[in-house]
């Protein structure tokens, strides 16, 4: 059990490092993430074979599962929760838990970010085609360091159960979580704590969801600073995504129904990545990687308020990773 | 000499014939056997708790005489100092090291074509060997290798026919007479020029430099490959090492560190991050993608961790000056190997085993990602390596014994001897020790250099660079 939550605490750090390097100074450092992302490899492989039970007591609703092996989404409560949480999950704003100042804090802090850091990084992405074949390689290499972020991040709440505590609810109750990136830090601040090691644990009443919903946000979360137009934007998730929805239509309502779909979709996808090795884990492009994982969701992709007024075919493989991965 | 009476078997010829360096570092002391006693010299930089981050050395050497010490920071700047001429009459009176000239070398580029920054931090300088008064070093930082040449102005003409003292031209109507300038002393001016920019090379950060023993080419590394160039040339370079897979999901490792052999010049080896080094003949073939020798010590099962791969990744790695040996610096150790024994190092020091157990904080912190070096003293006999806290060890491989030292302004008092320093790993800490939790992690001992001949040693903490003098009977 240690093992599981000292694994998990290692992938949320590790994920928030390889957040955090896309906008250090100097670009990418290709042999600091490569070691990052080995690290985040032996975590995972741990946190997958420890057999104990995903039970987390300071999860508000337990959330079994009953056994630590490939996720597997708990068939009847997830409408259920998504019809009829328990009321406190609904139509509230979530309470303020300690995290949230600090995803509010990271969202302003990430708006300089991009203001400076990678600003370009995050404009020329719009329309930036890979440069060539350094450009693709470069970019597979940061798409795998990309996928285990999001891979990890379904992980995460899959398996680990018990974080995938999330609100539901209304679009603006809805927060990314973000946790696993610890991209919610301020910026100078890599080691992320435990507070990062999963926001949503924090919040015992708002139990349940179930990583379905909770995918999505935190896919979203992930996507969102490190990933881009395919996910949904969450309103103070993605600082980073804000210049690009300027361009675009402010995403609107559709964005509830594009995350319900998107989550189941996103979990299917998250198991078959999950159960893959390692190099599986790394998708050779991110337009290829994304389409995959969220094969099921090009639908309400294609739906996307954000994917409207932009060229949609290089939104879709275009997010603000490979934009930096193209970049360097 | 204390090497005739060691048992150290392997290499006691080399060290014989090195120690015939007048002050060879190595055991030099006409006592024989007695260690070491290093004393403060010196210190450079500022002493102000703030410190700018472009103040922050990231690179020292001496040049192949240890005349002159040069210094890269992190604001791109190169500094290099000058050992003051020794008195002769008393041959171990100590030079004091004064700032010889001041440049900047490298500064902040944005790839427009990447939208990437590229930082100005100077990563290596290595310097050339002196072939006529001017002094060459290459300086790079992680895109650009510059060449500079430093060059000394003492006199000046004086007495030209068609312009005045001041410049400006005369009226050539006025000139009555003429005259032969002549040359007049003027104060030392020392002036760095670039003479050759090696650019658009590299696609991933370079991390290493090495001059070839011949003199007329040197290698640049970068994560996934190693590039040959010619002094002279700049616009092309030929690439000897290209490890990057065709399909980049397959990346297992990087390129950390290469070196050119001291003599032969054909030899040249690279560490990876996996832990291995890999030794390459350029004879061979054009890319030497496969090795010649493959140096890896197999890992001990039982101390496998998260972190095992990280700390198995090498930071550095220097050939001895003799040729024999080389030496790599992982994590935690130092391991110096023989190039005839693939299979395993012939010494491991630990550096700071007990750091061990605190893996999983210093990863948090990002300290487990910090790269160490190494360096050979003149013979060979010892080797020298930076921790945290501004401590830095001392292997002498004769003695086999290792003491750590602290690089302080406390100690900072003229000819002070330096204390031993110990850290207390166990419950119960005695007088004068440190414990491992007292460390301070943000003071650390990344970059240090031996002078090539005398016991002399410049340590780089943060943004100030030490110079310490052994103490000879």
């Amino acid at each position: 059990m240690e093992f599981k939550l000292e694994a998990h605490r290692i992938v949320s750090i590790s994920l928030g490092k390889i957040y955090n390097s896309r906008v250090q100074r100097g670009g990418i450092k290709l042999h600091k993430n490569l070691l990052v992302s080995l690290v985040l490899r032996s975590a995972r492989q741990v946190y997958l074979s420890d057999p104990c039970p995903g039970l987390y007591p300071w999860a508000g609703g337990f959330f079994f599962f009953p056994t630590g092996g490939p996720w597997r989404p708990p068939p009847q409560q997830q409408p259920g929760e998504l019809a009829a949480g328990p009321p406190a999950g609904w139509g509230e704003p979530p309470r303020p838990p300690p995290t949230e100042p600090q995803s509010e804090l990271s969202a302003v802090s990430e708006a300089p970010r991009v203001g400076d850091a990678v600003p370009a990084a995050t404009v020329t992405g719009v329309g930036d085609v890979p440069q060539g074949g350094e450009a693709d390689a470069a970019e597979a290499a940061w798409s795998r360091v990309e996928g285990p972020c999001q891979a990890a991040a379904g992980e995460a709440e899959g398996p680990a159960g018990g974080w995938a505590v999330f609100p539901l609810g209304s679009r603006a109750a809805r927060r990314p979580c973000g946790c696993p990136l610890g991209g919610k830090d301020p910026p100078g601040t890599p080691a992320a704590t435990p507070r990062s090691a999963c926001c949503c644990a924090p919040r015992p009443a708002e139990d349940e969801p179930p990583a379905p919903p909770a995918v999505c946000p935190r896919k979203r979360g992930a996507a969102g600073v490190g990933g881009g137009p395919a996910s949904c934007p969450a309103p103070s998730s993605t600082p980073l995504k804000k210049p690009r929805r300027n361009l675009e239509q402010p995403s609107s309502g559709g964005e509830d129904d594009d995350a319900e779909e998107m989550e189941t979709g996103n979990v299917a996808n998250l198991i078959s990545i999950f159960g893959s090795s390692f190099s599986g884990l790394l998708r050779k492009s991110p337009g290829g990687g994304r389409e995959e994982e969220e094969g099921g969701e090009s639908g309400p992709e294609a739906a996307e308020p954000g994917q409207i007024c932009c060229d949609k075919p290089v939104l879709r493989d275009m997010n603000p990773w490979s934009t930096a991965i193209v970049a360097f | 000499m204390t090497s005739s009476s060691r048992a150290t078997g392997i290499g006691r010829h080399f060290e014989k014939g090195k120690k015939s360096l007048p002050g060879a570092g190595g055991g030099g002391c006409p006592a024989g056997g007695n260690d070491f006693q290093w004393c403060f010299s010196q210190v450079k930089g500022a002493i102000d708790e703030d410190v700018a981050e472009a103040d922050i050395i990231s690179t020292v050497e001496f040049n192949y005489s240890g005349d002159l010490l040069a210094t890269g920071d992190k604001g791109g700047r190169v500094v290099i100092f000058q050992r003051e001429q020794e008195n002769k009459s008393r041959p171990h009176s100590r030079g004091e090291y004064n700032v010889y000239s001041t440049f900047q070398s490298h500064e902040p580029e944005f790839d427009y074509l990447k939208s990437l920054e590229i930082e100005e931090k100077i990563n290596k300088i290595r310097w050339l060997p002196q072939q006529n008064a001017a002094h060459f070093l290459l300086s790079t930082n992680d895109k650009t290798i510059k060449l500079w040449k430093i060059s000394e102005r003492d006199k000046r003409a004086e007495g030209y026919n068609l312009k005045d003292e001041d410049g400006r031209l005369r009226d050539p109507f006025r000139i009555t007479a003429l005259r032969v300038p002549i040359l007049k002393p003027m104060d030392l001016m020392v002036e760095a020029s670039p003479r050759r920019i090696f650019a658009n090379a590299h696609t991933y950060h370079i991390n290493s430099i090495s001059v070839n023993s011949d003199h007329e080419t040197y290698l640049s590394a970068d994560d996934l490959r190693i590039n040959l160039w010619h002094l002279e040339i700049t616009d092309r370079s030929f690439n000897i090492v290209d490890i990057k897979p065709a399909n980049m999901e397959e990346l297992t490792e990087v390129i950390t560190a290469a070196e050119f052999h001291p003599h032969q010049c054909n030899v040249f080896v690279y560490s990876s991050s996996k832990g291995t080094i890999r030794l390459c003949d350029m004879r061979s073939s054009a890319l030497c993608d496969r090795h010649s020798k493959f140096f890896e010590e197999p890992e001990d099962p039982s101390s496998r961790s998260f972190f095992s791969e990280i700390i198995s990744s090498i930071s550095d790695v220097k050939f001895s000056h003799s040729g024999r040996y080389m030496m790599s610096r992982d994590y935690l150790s130092v391991k110096v190997w023989d190039l005839n024994m693939e299979s395993r190092p012939l010494e491991t020091h630990q550096v700071h085993e007990y750091l061990r157990s605190k893996l999983c904080s210093l990863y948090e912190n990002d300290c487990i990602f910090d790269k160490f070096e190494c360096c050979w003293n003149g013979s060979d006999s010892a080797i020298m390596t930076g921790s945290y806290n501004n401590f830095f060890r001392m292997f002498d491989r004769d003695t086999r014994r290792d003491v750590t030292l602290e690089a302080s302004r406390e100690s900072s008092k003229p000819r002070a001897s330096l204390k031993p320093r110990k850290v207390c790993t166990g419950g119960k800490r005695k007088k004068d020790e440190i414990s491992v939790d007292s460390l301070d992690f943000n003071k650390k001992i990344l970059h240090t250099a031996w002078h090539p001949a005398d016991s002399v040693i410049a340590v780089a903490a943060t943004n100030n660079l030490y110079i310490f003098q052994d103490k000879i009977n």
